[in-house]
């Protein structure tokens, strides 16, 4: 979770700031632990004390943890997850295969960004949500629509990221690297790919968090199973908490994977950790 | 001292000779042509430290660019022991003004960077080499830091390992001191003196600021801009380098700063209308 609270340009001007960024670990956990309790508490309140909140639209918190126990224990989640993961994973491998060759020829070669580009932004542009029709269309009512929406959602931001951070490497350091005698195809390995690196892992943070998203609209429009299917059935029978307990499950498992690429980030390029100055 | 001035003296062919050095940009945005340079004529003997004085935009970093091979001239051109430049070559270094160091690589890293390009990594000293260079600029225990770790003075003394420890014939510098703050920039100064005696090396060396160009260089050339020209080339005559001039006490000293003040006050001012 650290990255949260990682320092940022706003954080230790003022006395509140400098007392945040001068925190230790165990006492961040400690206060984002305490301000979700008091959110909870705060949420518990007013929905399922005062019933300020019809409880139907928004559950209140005790009812999501008892509606996570019944998904747990019924099998829902044990039947649902797996399906979902998989699309996940194989739409999010695809995309990696497809936005990394793509992404470097797109940053390197100026006639594939003028001739790719265009299209490739188009296809971005587009509302994943419009795909859906199409990809049942395509790939039929199994694990593919949803693979294919994942593929498409996770695939762009990789792709322009890896892109712009071939074109954005610094001069100097080319310059640099001539000077020493690097040949023009030495400068690719030593340095336009370390330097594109941190780009790469922007885009793949976003990346995880579209694959989600596009999973979820691929799943929640009549997918026989996955977890957005799971959401769907739930909701439509007022399960309301169960429906919630899913959604919270699928935010968790998307941070989880954000944290794991910023964990791969920092074993893979070092440097780019936030020490110092 | 007296053993490598004699050097200079007998070596009577120039390292570095520039002859009708001239370079056109063509600017996209209006269409018509720049001349960053216009017909420079620049001779640089083996063990001499020139420092390039002249007002931003008059293309001093653009000729130190010509002799480093990064920018071939429009017309004109610059030989290095009689070979013409057609690119960069080990007998060249250049330090830059913004460091230029890979982020990605600590200091040991980038400081080798150098010898593992020029493929002389199978030399059997180069992790010693590397070791000395890091030493000689006082980087001893920073190895294993990455340059965002460290200052910009740091950073810079990076940079000057990077282009000691390649053991080029002539070393490059652009603007070196320009990005690193007051103070630093009077410590670091005296050291690059320092380094550049004791390693006699060829130095070219770009600056803006009057104080470094006379306390540096055996000769100042003074650039004025539109088009980038030489205007005049000084000869310093004061012995030693750095701090080793002292000065403060010595007469030669502040009548040159008080030449080239009213030189580049008229040059800025021609140059801002």
């Amino acid at each position: 979770m650290t990255s949260f609270l990682a320092t940022g340009p706003s954080l230790g001007g003022s006395r509140v700031g400098a007392w945040l960024a001068g925190l230790s670990l165990r006492s961040r956990i400690l206060l984002i632990s305490a301000e979700v309790v008091v959110m909870l508490a705060l949420w518990q309140l007013v929905v399922g004390v005062f019933r300020w909140i019809n409880p139907v639209f928004v559950p209140a918190p005790l009812s999501i943890f008892s509606g996570l126990g019944d998904i747990l224990s019924s099998g829902a989640v044990a039947a649902n997850a797996p399906a979902s993961l998989q699309a996940w994973v194989v739409g999010f491998g695809l995309a990696l295969v497809i936005a990394i060759p793509l992404g470097l020829l797109l940053g390197v070669s100026l006639p594939v960004d003028r001739i790719v580009g265009p299209i490739a932004w188009a296809i971005y542009a587009t509302p994943s949500v419009a795909y859906q029709p199409l990809a049942k269309a395509w790939f039929g009512f199994g694990i593919g629509p949803v693979v294919f929406l994942v593929l498409v959602s996770a695939v762009f931001p990789i792709m322009f990221n890896l892109a712009a951070g071939i074109r954005t490497t610094n001069t100097s350091i080319i310059s640099a690297a001539k000077v020493y005698g690097a040949s023009k195809f030495r400068l690719y390995p030593a340095i336009y790919l370390p330097s594109t690196v941190p780009f790469l892992f922007a885009g793949l943070r976003q990346g995880v968090v579209l694959a989600t998203i596009g999973m979820m609209v691929a799943e929640l429009s009549g997918a026989a199973v996955g977890m957005g299917a799971l959401i769907i059935r739930s909701t439509n029978t007022y399960q309301v908490g169960q429906a919630f307990a899913a959604i919270m499950l699928v935010v968790i498992f998307t941070i989880s994977m954000v944290q794991v690429t910023t964990l791969v980030e920092r074993w893979v390029a070092p440097w780019t950790r936030g020490a110092g100055k | 001292m007296t053993t490598e001035t004699a050097q200079r003296r007998a070596s009577t062919a120039p390292l570095i000779s520039a002859r009708g050095v001239t370079v056109k940009f063509d600017v996209a945005r209006t269409g018509k042509q720049m001349i960053a340079l216009s017909n420079i004529d620049l001779d640089v003997m083996e063990g001499e430290c020139v420092t390039v004085l002249g007002p931003s935009g008059c293309g001093k970093t653009t000729f130190m660019n010509v002799v480093a091979g990064l920018v071939k001239p429009t017309s004109g051109s610059v030989f290095i022991d009689g070979d013409e430049v057609s690119g960069p070559g080990p007998d060249r270094a250049v330090v830059f003004q913004d460091y230029a160091l890979l982020p990605w690589r600590t200091v040991f890293d980038n400081v080798r960077f150098g010898l593992e390009m020029q493929k002389k990594l199978s030399d059997g000293d180069w992790r010693d080499r590397v070791q000395n260079a890091i030493d000689m600029v006082g980087l001893s225990g920073f190895e294993s830091s990455y340059p965002r770790e460290l200052s910009g003075g740091m950073q810079q003394r990076v940079g000057l390992a990077r282009a000691f420890v390649a053991e080029p014939r002539i070393l490059l510098m652009d603007e070196p001191l320009g990005a690193v703050d007051a103070l630093t920039r009077e410590v670091m100064r005296d050291e690059i003196g320092k380094l550049i005696a004791q390693t006699g090396k060829t130095v070219l060396f770009i600056t803006h600021s009057i104080e470094e160009a006379i306390l540096l260089g055996d000769r100042i050339v003074v650039f004025k801009s539109k088009p980038g020209e030489i205007k005049e080339i000084i000869t310093t005559g004061i012995e030693g380098m750095g701090s080793e001039r002292n000065a403060q006490n010595d007469e030669r000293f502040h009548e040159l700063r008080e030449h080239l003040w009213s030189v580049l006050a008229n040059e800025a001012a021609a140059a801002s209308k």
